[in-house]
């Protein structure tokens, strides 16, 4: 009986302690229940720092939004090592991104606060790569303070061996006249839980969030987006898009809030999804809270397989219904690529397309392309 | 009659409850230049379409041949793999898929064509400086957000990138202003000259075919060819306009 | 109108929250409190002679209402909502009557100033009126009745020998008990409604219609409605509610189930006027055969509060479905209103436009759900859903959800959400219109495309309830 024991004890301090994190990436408002698209569970490792000394983030990332929720913001503050607090001075334009590089197969865990300090542009950039065939969790909590007539740039890929699981959680604040361009690639993983929540503060504050996703296998894909609007005249400009083949699971909620006192805002929101796999599950949610009247809200969602007039465009061109849904998956691929800032960024996602696509089409594309980014670098 | 390239023969079509073509032939032999006119609403850019094999529009008899083979029943992407190119009108918008992407898709589909990445890059890098046309293109989605030209300039770009042996034109010239105008037709030329590839122009508007050396003319009034003959009907009708072939055209329903 | 709700407001602060403090008892029935206890379910059934399975359901729905917990996430709040102070069944003293002279005079009198007699004559096919929970008035046409068209309460039906195993199979199957609370309760305490039964092969020309008129204060409407259209069977059925206005709540749990067979087609046309002090917590249910369609009319003008979703099961392949809907919320309203489509056959169609208007603090909740079963191959669907605001103290949300489980299947969603523009109330003006006028005018237009699909006499007043309530005559 004593053995016994000591053997279950000896197991339990080998495996890491796990937490559930219940209610994760749940909307403003929510949807029937038995619907089961209101939110994600997750089970995540917890390591205990008792007694480790670690220095958080100015106080005031605390109050800021973030798209996963609060439960996953604590648990990456309580896991990350450290963490990083970048500032960017008044005025001065960062050539240099800010890159939060997690190595997933590490099952790293990044906790980032960006200030761009009145006038300034930086580029954020997050990657979670790893290439590990092992279950592992990765995060990364990135949280950015965007003061009056900054430009944010934020790129994040998500490129993760198929065993692995990657929680991305971001918040952004936006006073008067900031401009935040993002760009989300998540290519693949267990489980991409992904949240992203905009807060356009500032009169004339805007977001343009573009996301582009890829599910396959029996990947599960969670996102978040929330984009309130309380600014006057701010804007917001959402686009998802994704593929999703196989036994991919999918759950896109994405909301846009036009809270009282917004006059004149705008927001839209549009995902169009090709569904290529038999055993795909695909769960759309696109929100519009409106408090306001003097507002223009639009969503819009396209579920299915590739439009009649574009699959013919592509036939007329040589491609089998097959090959057409091909193209749409390795321009996945060419897109991040294409847009990536960084050469890490850029690798990460050469490393999985390899994974995905083959050796050789990853090949054609580092060779195609990196022509392609010197001549765009060129030109900008 | 083994040297014609394409070869349609007796072919109606249209759609479910409207037929529009009836009982066409016209055959196009390697490396000619024939101009299809007629009337809008004539079924010219229906014709284009049927050859090239949209499945808006059933056939209900005839054959469609193209270099020996029928190919009256085969898919859209098979006959372009044998040779067959159609320039839209309004070419589609398809988002999410960069220029490039595209162009290497359907290039590589070609054995003929086979190329490294370096390679590519290099050959979609001269014609599109031919065609005047910047290479940034080549890393937005497809013709997504491209103006009317610039739409023509890609489709001309995928003409001399893929080198078909029979290039059907469908109203290539419409809606274009001067420069872009002069841009398609020195795209044309470059395809004559380059490739050696037959064509077939549609269209109601002579000007694009003034640099052309046009081998026959045909006519369609009301789904039927009326009327074939050489270069010189083209100037006719350019005086004349279409007149006279629906008056015949009326003339000959009435009797039947 | 600040009377109004400093009234409410009193009001909820009256009543406490006993409703969700509902405790089962492990030793019987004793601890139930005051509104609801099974010898109110058992004096009802016996009123009505029922049979004993009827009993036995409504029994069990009381225990499952009284375990049934709200999920807490959802829409508008029904803290107003007591049911100890809701006397579940409050019954005119009177029989139902195939001939108005013989309807009580005061209840003529509110059907006929609401027009029931008088669309009778002119353009239907049989009409039946309930007033509180019994029906008081039922007719139908002879010559309807000759092709073996049934149309009459559930209580008769269930007297009927031919009548009653039928009740028995269909009753309680497309929208079970176990739904949600109110379900609950609504099979616990049900009463009135109408049974109607078309023979196949039957194309009734003319709709028939039921009019719901809850007049007792503090009281509920829980009537059931059964419908089943037989193969080959085309059947319009028309349904109007409204009541007088208190300042004490009343609830509405009605339960409508539509039982749609092979080739057959079903439109369901309501327009739904309760006064501002109900709580409208209706459930409806449609399931639908091969090669059938069902079609929804829905205009929602009054209640305080409203969850009404009506749904769709697209069982049989090549089944459609058409959703049609408007809701207008005004000064002291929440509406939550929407729709739910699941389609499960191949080849299956739904199309949902819907409308909402919000005004004087008024709110709206927009609320879809689009599932497409893993069977369901080339289904398609359309939702399209526009919003418009008419001042900035009101509010508007959407709330659609889709689900897809099949690759061939196509689902495409739509919605705008924004105010009239000035340059359209501009334009107007400037052609003569007043203000107020130019707006009423925009307003009708956006509801048209529910009106057109209403029959005339309904349009009307449809246009007549948009024109109360633009003009702000508000009760």
């Amino acid at each position: 009986m004593a053995d016994d024991n000591a053997t279950l004890g000896a197991a339990v301090a080998d495996e890491p302690r796990k937490v559930t994190l219940s209610h994760v990436n749940t909307p403003p408002a929510e949807t029937w229940n038995y619907l089961r698209a209101n939110d994600i569970t997750l089970t995540v490792p917890a390591i205990s720092r008792k007694g480790d000394v670690y220095f958080a983030l100015p106080q005031l990332f605390g109050r800021i939004e973030c798209g996963m929720g609060d439960k996953v913001t604590e648990w990456v503050t309580s896991q990350a090592a450290d963490a990083t607090y970048v500032e960017v001075p008044r005025n001065t334009v960062r050539t240099e991104p800010v890159v939060v590089d997690v190595d997933a197969d590490a099952g790293q865990v990044a906790d980032t606060g960006v200030m761009i300090r009145e006038g300034a542009e930086a580029t954020v950039v997050v990657v979670a790569h790893g290439g590990g065939s092992e279950a592992a969790t990765s995060a990364a909590l990135t949280r950015i303070v965007c003061e009056k007539r900054t430009r944010l740039h934020l790129f994040e890929v998500l490129a993760l061996p198929d065993a692995e699981t990657h929680l991305e959680s971001v918040g952004i604040v936006a006073d008067d006249d900031a401009t935040i361009e993002v760009r989300q690639y998540l290519l693949g993983g267990a489980t991409q839980a992904v949240g992203l929540a905009a807060d356009l503060a500032g009169d004339r504050a805007r977001i343009n969030l573009q996301t582009r996703y890829l599910g396959r296998g029996t990947d599960v894909l969670d996102i978040n987006h929330v984009v309130r609007q309380r600014g006057e005249n701010s804007r917001a400009h959402v686009d998802e898009s994704g593929v999703l083949a196989d036994a991919a699971h999918k759950s896109l909620r994405a909301t846009i809030d036009l809270v009282h006192g917004a006059k004149g805002a705008k927001g839209d929101e549009a995902e169009t999804v090709l569904v290529t796999g038999d055993d795909v599950v695909n769960k759309t949610m696109p929100v519009i809270l409106c408090d306001e009247d003097d507002v223009q809200g639009n969503h819009g969602a396209t579920i299915g397989s590739i439009g009649g007039e574009q699959l013919q465009y592509l036939r007329d061109r040589g491609l089998s219904e097959e090959e057409a849904n091909d193209l749409f998956v390795r321009a996945l691929f060419d897109d991040a690529v294409i847009s990536s800032p960084t050469a890490s960024a850029r690798r990460a996602v050469l490393d999985r397309a390899a994974a995905v696509l083959g050796q050789e089409v990853a090949l054609d594309l580092a060779e195609g392309l990196e022509l392609e980014c010197a001549d765009t670098e060129g030109e900008a | 009659m083994s040297e014609q390239l394409l070869r349609v023969s007796g072919l109606s079509a249209g759609t479910e409850d409207n037929p529009i073509l009836h009982d066409i032939d016209i055959s196009v032999a390697a490396g000619e230049t024939h101009v299809l006119m007629g009337p809008n609403g004539a079924g010219k850019s229906t014709l284009g379409h049927v050859i090239m094999g949209d499945p808006v529009y059933k056939v209900s008899s005839g054959r469609i041949e193209f270099a020996g083979q029928d190919l009256t029943d085969e898919g859209a992407d098979k006959r372009s793999l044998a040779g067959i190119f159609l320039s839209y009108q309004a070419p589609v918008e398809v988002p999410g898929v960069p220029l490039y992407s595209f162009l290497r898709t359907i290039t590589q589909k070609r054995p003929e064509l086979k190329m490294t990445a370096k390679e590519f890059r290099k050959r979609v890098g001269e014609i599109a400086d031919e065609l005047d046309l910047s290479q940034s293109f080549l890393t937005r989605e497809l013709n997504v957000g491209f103006s009317g030209g610039e739409k023509k300039k890609i489709e001309m770009l995928q003409l001399l990138l893929l080198r078909p042996k029979l290039a059907i034109l469908d109203e290539t010239d419409s809606g274009l202003d001067v420069d872009a105008l002069s841009v398609v037709s020195r795209g044309i030329e470059a395809y004559r000259r380059t490739c050696d590839g037959a064509l077939l122009m549609i269209t109601h508007n002579t000007r694009i075919l003034e640099k052309l050396t046009v081998d026959r003319t045909h006519v369609m009034v009301k789904g039927r060819l009326v009327a074939e003959g050489p270069a010189s009907l083209i100037d006719d009708i350019d005086a004349h306009g279409f007149e006279r072939f629906e008056r015949e055209a009326e003339a000959r329903g009435d009797a039947e | 109108m600040s009377d109004t709700r400093d009234v409410k407001r009193t009001q909820v602060a009256d009543v406490d929250r006993s409703i969700y403090d509902f405790v089962k008892s492990e030793e019987g029935y004793e601890r139930y409190a005051d509104g609801l206890t099974p010898e109110i379910v058992r004096s009802i059934s016996e009123k009505k002679s029922e049979p004993q399975w009827m009993l036995d359901l409504r029994l069990e729905a009381l225990e499952v209402f009284h375990e049934r917990q709200m999920a807490p996430n959802w829409g508008p709040s029904i803290a107003g909502l007591d049911m100890d102070h809701i006397s579940t069944y409050v019954s005119p003293k009177t029989k139902q009557a195939r001939d108005w002279d013989d309807v009580p005079k005061d209840i003529k009198d509110t059907f006929e100033r609401l027009g029931i007699p008088q669309a009778e004559r002119d353009s239907l096919a049989g009409v039946g009126a309930q007033y509180d929970s019994e029906i008081v008035y039922h007719n139908m046409r002879e010559e309807v009745a000759k092709y073996g068209v049934v149309y009459t309460t559930i209580e008769d039906a269930l007297q009927d020998p031919k009548w009653e195993p039928v009740v028995h199979e269909y009753f309680g199957k497309l929208i079970p008990m176990r739904d949600h609370k109110f379900a609950a309760l609504h099979y616990a305490v049900w009463s009135g409604g109408s049974f109607v039964y078309v023979p196949e092969g039957v194309t009734v020309e003319y709709p028939l219609q039921s009019y719901f008129r809850l007049n007792a204060q503090g009281a509920g409407q829980f009537e059931h409605t059964l419908i089943i259209v037989e193969p080959g069977a085309d059947l319009h059925f028309i349904e109007g509610c409204s009541a007088p206005k208190y300042y004490e709540a009343n609830l509405h749990a009605g339960a409508v189930e539509l039982y749609v067979k092979d080739h057959a087609r079903l439109r369901y046309s309501t327009i739904e006027n309760w006064s501002k002090n109900m709580y409208n917590l209706n459930t409806k249910r449609a399931k639908v055969g091969a090669d059938s369609k069902m079609e929804w009319v829905s205009g929602s003008f009054g209640s305080h509060v409203s969850y009404l979703y009506p749904t769709t099961i697209l069982q049989g392949d090549r089944s459609s479905c058409e959703f049609t809907g408007i809701t207008f919320a005004g000064a002291t309203q929440d509406l939550d209103t929407g729709c739910k489509v699941v389609l499960n056959g191949r080849d299956t169609t739904a199309s949902v436009e819907t409308k909402s208007i919000s005004k004087d603090g008024g709110v709206n909740t927009f609320r879809s759900s689009v599932v497409v079963g893993k069977h369901a191959d080339n289904a398609r669907a359309t939702v399209s859903c526009q919003s418009l605001m008419l001042d900035n103290i009101s509010r508007s949300d959407t709330i659609p959800a889709m689900d897809v489980r099949n690759p061939t299947a196509s689902v495409g969603h739509e919605a705008t959400i924004g105010r009239i523009s000035d340059d359209t109330i501009l334009y107007l003006m400037s052609r003569g219109c007043s203000e107020a006028e130019a707006r009423t005018m925009v307003v009708n237009g956006f509801a048209n495309p529910v009106s057109k699909e209403l029959p005339l006499e309904y349009a009307v007043e449809m246009n007549n309830l948009i024109k109360l309530e633009m003009e702000g005559a508000i009760g």
